[in-house]
């Protein structure tokens, strides 16, 4: 199906309803990117320091509940927290966003990377830390110089696996980033205005009675399944393994 | 360089992690250039004693510590840990080289952390320096950017000793250094010990597993047992003629 529409299938928006031609998913696949890149954006450091403070002050309090809530959001249906972001940002703002988006699918990344990350961040040997301690680095170098530095790898994964889930997620999106198909986000600036991600053209189109829209929905998916493959080759590429 | 000549001496020190009293009364004196043995059977608090002299014992959750801890004119006790840290080097049980950075920057880190070199040429220096000075230069000089994972247990071992060493720490705490090397490591380990402790009067404590190691490198012991002081004088008076009952049974391996 792409071989028969070449390249139009990336850069092109969809056809209309019905018509001989399926055109392409030009701005459901920006959209994509840049919810991918934005929702990495903000989640790489929230889930970061979000991790070290659950596991490098386990026993403050404040820590606890961090722990306890991050993981619970796991079991919020990821619609209601569509809605949620909806009811606070969306209509305050008084239109659908990107960022509206971004911003849903960090939250539905957060209790995954924080797992993967909790865990990346434990099994560091204590004896790492004493031997930074032993040298005269402070608690701060300690966590971002030698338990960071070690637990790299996993804590790359954790992101990973975050992001594939969130770029893959269709009910975040449903009322927050408003399926806008028909232009093109290339700046920045676009991240303020509605969009369109694959998951979400995938999930309407499918439904639609139209066979040209049925067409391009399975090229989305395809589509959308080498993002997600690529993106861990990549990570899995980049990151060195560190061995002890 | 006129360096700092610094005595550690322990007095009244008593140790407790939780409702356990670990350490009873436990004195000591380690003096610049001598190599002092801390031995005792396990358990019996001789890792307690030397984390107190660098301040680790902190990271013990429930750890409580009074007496003093002089090292030259300064209460450890009553000191600036991460300050305490930088001047006493400690090398542990299992060798713990930190994985994620090369050979060189092992030993590089020290003293980047503490701004002691900031030219390139002048850290190169310090790292072949304390290379040399664990006995390891001579079997990494080719691969400096290779990870320690490549190298053996002593010589993990070794680089931990030269991590150390790179802050030219005036005085330096090992525990049981060579309780997991092989025996032409901890030949080498043992002699950069003794080189170090009289090139640069270092006052060096070490816990030792064997007896046998603390004749050969040590000046001075001190025997604990259940957290208390058993014996403590000059290496060949304890090994040749134990005052104690307990020290003798020690020594013959009985206890
Ligand atoms: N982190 C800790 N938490 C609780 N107890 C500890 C801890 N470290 C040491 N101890 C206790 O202190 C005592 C002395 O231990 P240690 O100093 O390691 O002895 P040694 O090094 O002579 O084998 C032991 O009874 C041990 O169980
Ligand atoms: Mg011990």
């Amino acid at each position: 199906m792409i071989l028969r529409t070449g390249i139009s299938f990336f850069t092109d928006t969809p056809a209309y309803p019905g018509a001989d031609e399926v055109g392409g998913i030009g701005p459901s696949l920006l959209g994509t990117m840049w919810l991918g890149i934005v929702s990495t954006a903000i989640g790489i450091p929230l889930s970061v320091l979000t991790g070290i403070f659950i596991v490098e002050f386990r026993n403050h309090k404040l820590a606890k509940i961090t722990k306890v809530f991050t993981h619970s959001l796991l079991e919020i249906p990821t619609v209601l927290i569509g809605m949620l972001v909806f009811l606070t940002i969306v209509v305050p703002t008084g239109h659908y966003s990107l960022l509206a988006g971004s911003i849903a699918l960090v939250i539905v990344m957060l209790p995954y990377t924080m797992s993967y990350l909790e865990r990346a961040l434990d099994e560091v040997p204590r004896t790492y830390k004493e031997a930074g301690y032993s040298i005269g680095m402070t608690r701060k170098q300690v966590v971002f110089k030698v338990v960071l530095g070690i637990a790299k790898p996993g804590v790359a994964a954790g992101l990973l696996i975050g992001v594939a889930k969130g770029i893959s997620e269709t009910a975040p999106l449903l009322f927050t980033i408003g399926s806008a198909r028909g232009d093109f986000p290339v700046s920045p600036m676009d991240l303020g205005k509605p969009g369109d991600a694959i998951p979400l053209l995938i999930f309407q189109f499918i439904q639609s009675p139209y066979e040209n829209w049925h067409d391009l929905a399975w090229g989305a998916s395809f589509v959308l399944t080498v993002i997600v493959l690529v993106t861990f080759a990549l990570v899995k590429l980049v990151v060195r393994e560190v061995k002890l | 360089m006129a360096e700092e000549l610094l005595e550690v001496r322990v007095e009244d020190l008593n140790v407790w992690i939780g409702d356990n009293h670990i350490l009873k009364d436990v004195y000591m004196r380690a003096v610049p250039g001598t190599v002092t043995a801390v031995m005792g059977p396990s358990g019996s608090g001789k890792s307690t004693l030397i984390r107190v002299i660098n301040r680790l014992i902190d990271l013990v959750p429930g750890s409580k510590v009074k007496g003093r801890v002089m090292i030259g004119k300064i209460n450890v006790l009553e000191s600036d840990p991460y300050m305490v840290r930088r001047r006493i080097g400690m090398v542990f049980q299992e060798p713990n080289p930190f994985p994620h950075m090369t050979i060189y920057e092992n030993v590089a880190i020290g003293p980047r952390l503490h701004g002691l070199a900031r030219e390139r040429e002048e850290i190169d220096r310090i790292v072949e320096w304390a290379l040399k000075k664990a006995q390891l230069w001579d079997e990494v000089k080719d691969r400096l950017d290779d990870y320690p994972y490549q190298l053996s247990g002593g010589q993990k071992q070794r680089l931990s000793l030269a991590r150390a060493l790179a802050l030219k720490p005036r005085v330096l705490l090992l525990d049981e250094p060579t309780a997991n090397i092989d025996p032409v490591s901890t030949v080498k380990v043992e002699r950069s010990i003794i080189e170090y402790a009289k090139e640069n009067m270092a006052t060096v404590i070490i816990v030792t597993h064997t007896p046998q190691q603390a004749a050969r490198i040590s000046d001075n012991i001190l025997f604990i047992y259940e957290g208390r002081v058993i014996e403590y004088g000059p290496t060949r008076e304890v090994v040749l003629h134990p005052r104690e009952e307990l020290t003798r049974k020690f020594l013959g391996g009985e206890v």
